[in-house]
């Protein structure tokens, strides 16, 4: 019996070799698709599942509902770990980290062996909890105490690799920013590429005690800089938790809006900031690799019916001899599922071919074992067996309820002019989901380009900059005196952040608010030369001028600051900071001061003193064409005049291009391109299909009509016309869904959504589903009609 | 009305050539009632496709109404036959997707016609066939005798001047054979040519000639003289 399944089956493929094929690349492509993406979204969301105390671990963060949105921000204060998280009962462990940084900028240079100077952005001020907490894996020395003593580090292998080419890296020391020597107490193992956490090298706590000098640091409730990490006794509830810290700030002046709260370590990579951004984007790309997948089960059923014709003889003299129906049933059933189980076998073999190229527009280093890991690989195959009965059920249950003397005699369907026909509906979702898939891509696109071609309201082009920690004071003049010789060099200025890089927050209060009113700012401290350098327009007032000795008392703030304040006559009205008035003297054009998906802050610009000191940025506009012989200028003029002190010219597109954000935005508009590409080969396979069980089973319609004096153009334009009806109705469909999208779709500044997105995407599937029907069509309606009437 | 000279089809197969008709002579008059009888595969379906225009000869002359249409293309085809031939099949051919109303409005629509005539047209030419009650059914929920009625009212509602019938009764039982028959002669009588292929003697005798054909010719030809 199985031998003759089997066989009859082979046989049937080699029958209809073309539309197998095509049924095959279709469940293929479907499946290959699915298993890419579900494996990419199985990922995402298995951040972190490495440590074994994952369920326990959680991140305090503030959210600050003094601030328009309202701000979850990742950080809390160091005063919260010693007088409130590490008294409570509920709490096993608490760890206090801090990015390694000044203020701004991060990271920190290391002497290399051969005096070289290795940058090495990800590093954490950190207790030695984090053993207790995170599943670190430890390589060298010992965990015990290795960040319990001042002046102390822990270093990864690959960090080791390159600090201590030769090994035996515990004991040794390493010298940071040029004249900090730290002795290393261990060497642990790289983080895994799904860990959230991935930094290179942790320095004990302590040591940022005493390098920063900054005295009441465990009292400090309003520096929101932190990590703070709790791990949770086993069966502790973290609303308890929430519930015992929510009032931190009551009493801290300022800030008595903020309420710190819990955020779980499976939330921490998805959504650090409690927003749902990412899982939205996670959510559109798993209906984009359902909808694929339904999409090839819809094409299947459609190319199983289409051959279904041909299988008629069969079946009918099967049930003359005396299968019952259950058996033809069971027998189409078996058919599909095997033929999808072998689909999804091959689909694997595609997405693991495919995982290098998704791995490089995603910039990611998944490895396609995430496929075997946990689930997946069950739900995968649950999943195929379910398409199969699903893709079969139907042709199944058609195929076994024709009546044998019908099917004998020929006549295979009965449907009298039914209009809404199961296989209408079949079509008409095809359709739907081909032009949705393809016009969400088209609006991932367009919104890509406007994220691109955004006005930022500086100029970014020609720009230079370099993350500075001075140490020994310099004079800003000196250095930009002696750059500006440089015909390369346009202009140089200093500040405290810069565009797209660093922000210092704060409460204003300003001439003429209400008692109660204060708004969040974003402030910069700059020098005379900022606004220049970064060609930002004045639209009130003036910039700072040496000229004006009072203004290192005054301010310039940007227009959305001016709208928050509801000022009309700005110049001379004062903005109040901790209790200080400046007098405001300028009001700069608005300007992204973040990645473009931000709101634009309210922007507050202070006079600094011109003193190169401490954490600062420096920008340096070069002529058009001149970037690479500048970048060696400002590097030697730099290291000539402060030879103790560790930098980096960078580019300032460089930023621009690797903000995440942006980067997002551009795999996610690849991954939809290739959707959309991908469910067009499907559809055209599943437009071929219909066109071929359209005709087949119209062929005695199309020479009845011949006869009746229809001329090929009229039979052309009315099957043509009955595919166009149902497209019409997909695209009822289709574009809604597609609006909707574009709503949930996150990000601050969208383009207005445009009617060409739908105009193109629907022209582009009429075309390819002509061309798809054209060759079929023109094939009956040429047929003479004799020979379609005969065969009837 | 129709006349062929040396009308010649041949088939090619492979390397065999099959003449189905050779070197037909024959001619058809204005009103006449023809019965086209022979074996099967004897080239009388073949002579009733180029009759009606849904075939070319491969030698020969044919005039459709003193033009020679032998040469004629698809297109010159399609438009000579739209409203000039009315077709009746032993297998009725109906269209399953369009009810009866449809069916029959279906030349008309070929024609051009304003869908207020049309729909004069075939309530009228139902009501002569007696099958107006039957409007709003499809093929399926017809009897045999019904649905080859529907047929005739397709191939007369455009009062075409030629009708073919290929064996009408082949697929009904005698009763309703018979009253398809008396309804061809009725239309008959009203002036409609009638050419007519079958393989009943009964049937035949409705006619006025008698055309025997075996192996693609023309072997007898008999007058009807009932």
């Amino acid at each position: 019996m199985i031998n003759h399944f089997l066989t009859g089956i082979y046989r049937n493929i080699l029958k209809n070799k073309a539309s197998s094929f095509l049924n095959l690349i279709n469940l293929i492509l479907g499946f290959g698709t699915f298993i890419l993406f579900a494996s990419l979204v199985s990922y995402e969301f298995n951040y972190d599942t490495f440590n074994t105390n994952f369920d326990n671990i959680y991140r305090v963060q503030t959210k600050q509902e003094d601030s328009y949105p309202t701000n979850y921000c990742t950080y809390s204060p160091s005063a919260l770990r010693y007088h409130l998280l590490a008294d409570l009962p509920e709490v096993e462990k608490v760890l206090l980290m801090r990015e390694i940084s000044g203020n701004q900028g991060s990271g920190q240079f290391f002497t290399l062996p051969d005096g070289g100077q290795l940058y090495e952005k990800l590093g954490y001020w950190c207790e030695n909890s984090i053993f207790d907490i995170f599943t670190i894996g430890i390589k060298e020395g010992t965990t015990a105490n290795a960040l319990t003593e001042p002046n102390t580090i822990v270093i990864t292998e690959k960090l080791a690799n390159k600090l201590f080419p030769k090994g035996g890296a515990v004991g040794k020391q390493v010298v940071m920013g040029k004249r900090f020597p730290l002795t290393v107490t261990a060497v642990i193992a790289d983080f895994p590429v799904n860990s959230e956490l991935e930094p290179s090298y942790l320095i004990s706590m302590s040591t940022f005690e005493t390098l920063s000098g900054s005295k009441g640091f465990r009292d400090n409730w309003t520096a929101i800089s932190n990590d703070n990490f709790i791990l949770l006794k086993k069966g502790a509830n973290p609303k308890l938790v929430d519930a015992k810290i929510k009032d931190a700030f009551k009493d801290i002046k300022d800030f008595e809006k903020s309420t710190p709260y819990l955020h779980p370590l499976s939330k921490m990579h998805l959504s650090p900031n409690s927003q749902p951004d990412y899982y939205i984007i996670l959510s559109m790309l798993s209906l984009a690799a359902v909808l694929m997948l339904v999409l090839s089960c819809i094409n299947y059923v459609n190319l199983s019916l289409a051959n279904s014709t041909q299988r008629a003889c069969e079946i009918g003299i099967k049930k003359v001899v005396g299968f019952s129906k259950k058996g033809i049933a069971v027998q189409f059933l078996g058919e599909t599922m095997l033929f999808t189980f072998v689909s999804m076998i091959l689909g694997i073999v595609a997405a693991i071919v495919a995982f290098p190229v998704l791995n490089n527009i995603l910039d990611k280093h998944m490895d396609f074992t995430v496929f075997f890991q946990g689930h997946l690989i069950l739900i995968v195959v649950l999943t195929s067996m379910f398409a199969g009965i699903l893709s079969g059920i139907y042709p199944a249950l058609i195929l076994s309820s024709y009546n044998p003397i019908r099917v004998l005699k020929g006549k295979l369907f009965n449907d009298r002019g039914k209009t809404f026909s199961t296989k209408k509906i079949l079509i008409t979702a095809q359709f739907a989901i081909s032009l949705f898939m393809l016009i969400v891509s088209l609006i991932m696109n367009n919104h890509l380009q406007f994220i691109l071609n955004k006005e930022l309201g500086f100029d970014n082009k020609n720009i230079l900059f370099a993350e500075m920690n001075v140490k020994d004071n310099v004079s800003f003049e000196t250095v930009k005196n002696r750059l500006l010789q440089h015909p390369e060099i346009a202009d140089v200025s200093m500040s405290s952040t810069m565009p797209f890089n660093g922000n210092i927050g704060g409460y204003v209060t300003w001439e003429g608010a209400m008692p109660d009113q204060k708004e969040m700012i974003s402030r910069n401290y700059v020098n005379y030369d900022f606004i220049p350098t970064y060609n930002l327009k004045m639209a009130y007032g003036r910039n700072f001028s040496p000229e004006y000795p009072s203004d290192n008392q005054n301010c310039i703030i940007n227009e959305t600051a001016l709208k928050a304040f509801g000022w009309t006559d700005p110049i001379g009205k004062q903005v109040i900071l901790y209790g200080k008035p400046y007098p405001v003297v300028g009001v700069v054009k608005d300007f992204h001061a973040f990645s473009v998906h931000n709101p634009i802050p309210n922007y507050i610009m202070f006079l600094n003193n011109n003193i190169l000191i401490g954490s600062k940025m420096v920008t340096i506009r070069v002529t058009p064409g001149n970037g690479q012989k500048a970048k060696q200028l400002v590097t030697s003029e730099l290291e000539s005049v402060m030879p103790n002190e560790p930098f980096e010219i960078k580019d300032f597109n460089v930023i621009l291009y690797t903000e995440n954000a942006y980067q997002l935005w551009k795999a996610f508009e690849k991954l939809f391109l290739i959707f959309a590409i991908v469910s067009l080969i499907v559809s055209s396979i599943g437009l071929f299909g219909l066109m071929v069980f359209t005709i087949k089973r119209r062929t005695k319609e199309i020479g009845i009509r011949k006869v009746m004096g229809s001329s090929v153009t009229n039979i052309y334009q009315q099957l043509s016309l009955e595919v166009f009806a149902l497209l019409g109705s997909a695209i009822l469909i289709a574009c809604p869904a597609a609006v909707l999208i574009y709503k949930v779709m996150p990000g601050t500044y969208k383009e207005p959504l445009s009617i060409t997105v739908f105009i193109v995407g629907v022209l582009l599937i009429a075309v390819i589903s002509q061309l798809t029907i054209s060759y079929h069509v023109l094939k009956a309606a040429i047929r003479n009609p004799v020979e379609t009437l005969r065969y009837e | 009305m129709i006349k062929t000279q040396n009308l010649t089809k041949a088939f090619q197969t492979e390397d065999i050539e099959t003449l189905a008709l050779n070197e037909v002579n024959f001619e058809v008059k204005k009103g006449e009632f023809v019965a086209i009888m022979g074996p099967s595969g004897c080239g009388k379906s073949t002579l009733l496709n180029i009759i009606g225009l849904l075939d070319n000869p491969t030698g020969g002359d044919y005039f459709f109404d003193g033009t020679n249409v032998a040469k004629f293309r698809e297109s010159q085809r399609t438009n000579l036959r739209k409203g000039n031939i009315g077709f009746v099949f032993q297998s009725f051919n109906l269209i399953d997707e369009l009810n009866v109303f449809e069916n029959v409005e279906l030349p008309l629509l070929y024609l051009k016609y304003g869908s207020k005539e049309r729909k004069k047209m075939v309530n009228d030419v139902l009501e002569k066939m007696s099958i107006a009650h039957r409007a709003k059914h499809f093929p399926q929920q017809l009897s045999g005798g019904q649905q080859q009625r529907v047929a005739i009212s397709r191939a007369v509602v455009a009062n075409p001047g030629l009708i073919l019938a290929d064996e009408p009764t082949g697929n009904l039982d005698s009763k309703n054979g018979l009253d398809v028959m008396n309804l061809l002669s009725e239309l008959n009588r009203e002036g409609t040519t009638i050419v007519m292929v079958t393989h009943s003697m009964h049937d035949a005798g409705f006619a006025h000639r008698i055309i025997n054909l075996f192996d693609g010719q023309i072997v007898t030809e008999v007058s009807n003289l009932l």
